[in-house]
């Protein structure tokens, strides 16, 4: 609690990992109340264009913000996340979530860094971009 | 609101409509059951921080109790309004028709951004959020698809103390 982690302009943020699966999905559609069918049936998913049903995009979101939550502990908060949508991730695939610092600045005695963020499948496709701003303690 | 186009689809009608109010939600009381739901889902298959679902853990931390994750959304399900007996209405996707304005003619509208804000004040159990939507702003741009319409719907979140928690803008295209 309280505590400013040590951040480095260039640092790296451990990988968050998630496979693409229905039972994962499935479990964020009941909490969001979110039940289209091309998340979950792959004829409807086919017959709209696409070669399998594919995650939401608040979960990606949420993935971000999770991502950024294990890096900075309870002793600091996200600010902002934005993200731009590059393409479906889909069932059977695997997201592996990046985040990079780009800047350190210090707002009103808070120390603030910036980071770019991005997901990709396990052919390097890029399937979310963002950027993200976050405090580092509590002051 | 134009950017290298020749011709506008914005009529003066979207124009006064910009920063009006939309549509707003209040939402039920969150309890602690519906965070730890939203922090067991998006976590799947690793356990969730215990920040989210362990009340005794979460006593000694700086929030003194267990705190929903930032994304949490407590408006998916029922809300206080509008009630559940009134006709459920989209959060994000919209019309210019909620307003009483003809929205331009397109053949597709797809979500291409969302941008997200927090204040250090998070959403706790016994809290109910307001949320207010607003078509923020338009602009435009030729693309791949043809003439783009780019609309901005910022969704302002306030607690029952009026405290702002969260604002979202989804930037919608049409054409």
């Amino acid at each position: 609690m309280g505590t400013t982690i040590k951040v480095s302009v260039g640092d790296k943020l451990p990988l968050f990992v998630r496979d693409g699966t229905v039972e994962h999905w499935n479990r964020f559609a009941a909490v969001n109340n979110e039940f289209a069918a091309h998340h979950w049936d792959p004829d409807i998913a086919k017959a709209e264009g696409f070669p399998a049903p594919f995650c939401m995009a608040p979960l990606q979101l949420a993935f971000f913000h999770a991502m950024l939550r294990d890096w900075l502990g309870e002793g600091g908060r996200i600010i902002s996340v934005t993200a731009k949508l590059k393409g479906p991730f889909f069932k059977g695939q695997t997201l592996t979530g990046l985040a990079c610092v780009t800047g350190i600045n210090v707002i009103n005695g808070e120390k603030h860094a910036d980071l770019d963020l991005s997901q990709i499948d396990e052919t390097d496709r890029t399937i979310a971009i963002g950027k993200a701003q976050v405090a580092l303690s509590d002051n | 609101m134009s950017g290298g186009i020749s011709s506008t689809k914005v009529t003066p009608e979207m124009t006064a409509i910009v920063g009006k109010t939309m549509r707003e939600s209040i939402s039920h009381p969150v309890t602690v059951s519906d965070i730890r739901k939203w922090a067991i889902a998006v976590y799947y298959p690793q356990d969730p921080p215990p920040l989210f679902w362990d009340e005794n853990y979460a006593k000694t931390t700086k929030y003194g109790g267990i705190v929903a994750p930032e994304e949490f959304n407590p408006f998916a399900w029922a809300t206080e309004k509008p009630s559940i007996t009134e006709p459920k209405v989209a959060q994000t996707a919209f019309s210019e028709h909620e307003l009483g304005v003809e929205p331009p003619e397109y053949s597709a509208m797809l979500l291409t951004e969302i941008r997200e804000s927090y204040s250090a004040t998070r959403i706790c159990p016994g809290d109910v959020i307001r949320s207010t939507v607003r078509i923020s702003d338009y602009f435009e741009r030729e693309g791949r698809m043809g003439h783009m319409l780019y609309a901005t719907l910022s969704n302002e979140w306030r607690n029952q103390n009026d405290e702002w928690i969260r604002t979202t803008e989804s930037v919608f295209v049409r054409y």
